[in-house]
Parts: structure tokens; sequence; C-alpha cells
């Protein structure tokens, strides 16, 4: 553990990108990792369209989300933050821009997201 | 590339057929297609943190002595205003303590990025202790140090 007591010390911020080709598209993913949670971007053109926060509460067995920035009527940044949050129990922010054209790209996404977690838990 | 002795075409034909599975495999990792820079500096004695991320609408800034994204604010060139001269920005406090001298200080920091990102919108992380004019000018310096744009 590291010392917090004057400040000085908090785990480094780090940067960790992947991608990968899923239903002849390729992905990408960009991670980074803060101190109690961690910044995801996943996409396929390097435009940050929307950006979704999430995180657990004590009162709800779901964790809260809310989006930040883009377009409400897209859910999806919202519900793969909500997940994720409560999958990893940290404080997730979700900008999710792949369009929408197979609803099984996005099953697809998500659980290649769950197998980096479970490859490279260090990086989240 | 130097093939010097060459042939006949069957040797390139073989090395092309090699070739398709490797790519294959390269296609699962190519190049990150957003940049990110990123220091670590002392500010008055205080560890702090700049990441710095490229996309193409926007320049992604977390400024951090907690290790987290903290107060999120959003640094708009108004788009009204034709003349360089006197361009005016504005911030959005999107999540996070909506008081002045937030406004200040991201305006103070992201202002100089967004001009000279060609007027892109800085999506701007704040998690300070020190928010002194002397910190915010050393912060200032590791932002333009972690220059993506």
């Amino acid at each position: 553990m590291t010392e917090t007591q004057n400040g000085s010390e908090f785990d480094q911020v780090s940067v960790h990108n992947f991608s990968e080709k899923i239903l002849e598209q390729v992905v990408h993913f960009h991670v980074m990792k803060l101190s109690g949670g961690f910044f995801l971007w996943v996409g396929s053109a390097p435009v940050l369209s929307n950006l979704a926060v999430s995180m657990s509460s004590k009162y709800d067995s779901m964790p809260l989300s809310t989006l930040v920035l883009g377009d409400p009527s897209n859910t999806a940044p919202n519900s793969l933050a909500q997940r994720l949050a409560k999958k990893t129990k940290k404080q997730v922010f979700v900008s999710y821009s792949i369009p929408m054209t197979d609803s099984n790209l996005g099953l697809l996404v998500e659980n290649r997201i769950k197998k980096e977690l479970e490859l490279h838990p260090e990086h989240f | 590339m130097k093939v010097l002795h060459t042939p006949g075409t069957e040797h390139h034909f073989k090395r092309g057929l090699s070739f398709t599975p490797l790519l294959n495999i390269k296609m699962s990792s190519p190049e990150p297609i957003i940049r990110s820079k990123q220091t670590e500096t002392e500010v008055n004695g205080v560890s702090t943190q700049v990441i710095c991320t490229e996309f193409s609408n926007y320049i992604f800034i977390v400024l951090t002595q907690y290790g987290k994204i903290g107060t999120l604010v959003s640094v708009t060139p108004d788009s009204r205003s034709n003349d360089i001269s006197t361009s005016t920005i504005s911030t959005k406090v999107l999540l996070g303590k909506d008081e002045p001298l937030t406004h200040v200080c991201a305006k103070n920091l992201a202002t100089f990025v967004s001009q000279e990102a060609g007027n892109r919108p800085v999506l701007l992380g704040l998690a300070l202790k020190d928010f002194s004019l002397e910190a915010i000018k050393q912060m200032k310096d590791a932002i333009k140090s972690c220059q993506v744009w």
C-alpha cells in the first residue's frame, strides 16, 4: 500500500491500449487506470462522442450511472459503464462510439472488455 | 526492402503466403488510433500527474494531484466569433463542484490548448489541492510538455 498521509504518494495513472477485429470491424480500446476507478474509451474512429460515469451505491444493487457528455438518447455508454462498475466495484468512466448497426457487436465488444479485465486486471 | 538476388517469383510467392497469417495476427494489435502522453511533476511539493489524449473532436486532459479525474470541465471555443483576436472560450462543469474558481482555472489551463489544437474543445479533468496562480503556471508547463495536438 502506498502512503497517503501527506498526499504525495498515489498510484501512477497508467494508459493501456488494445484493439480487436470484431465482426469485420477493428474496435479500439483505450483504458486509463485511475485511483479507485478507470476511464475506458471504445471506438472504431478516434472520436469522443459521449461520456458516462458510473459507481456503486450502498443503497442500490445496481450502480448509479449518468451521462455527462453526448446524446442522452444513446443508452449504450450508460449501460456499459453501469455493468462495468458492478463487475469491478470501481468508479467507471465510459465513452462508447461504436455504430449501432449490429446488436451482436455490442455484446462481443463487452465480452472483449471482460476478457481484458480477466487477463490484465492491472490495467484497470 | 532490399532483395538483391531475385532469381524467380517462387521465392516472392512463398514470402507472400507466409506473410498473410502474420498480418492477421497483427490485426489484433495495430497502432492505437488515439495518442496520449503523460508526465509526472512536483508542483509546490505536491506530486502532479498530467495525461493528455487526442481525439479528433476533443483534447482530453487529466490534471490530477489525487490520481483521479475529479471535476470534469468542458472548455469550448465560441464558434460565433471568426476573428481569433476576439474569440472567447466558454466553460461548463460536467461533473463535480461548479464553482467560479473551477471555471477560472479551467480557462487558464486549457485555452491555449484549444487554440493550438485548431479551436478544438478540451475536456479537462481537474483534481487539485493547490489552485494558486504559481501552481497553475507550473501545471500549464506540464500540459505543454504532453502536447498531443
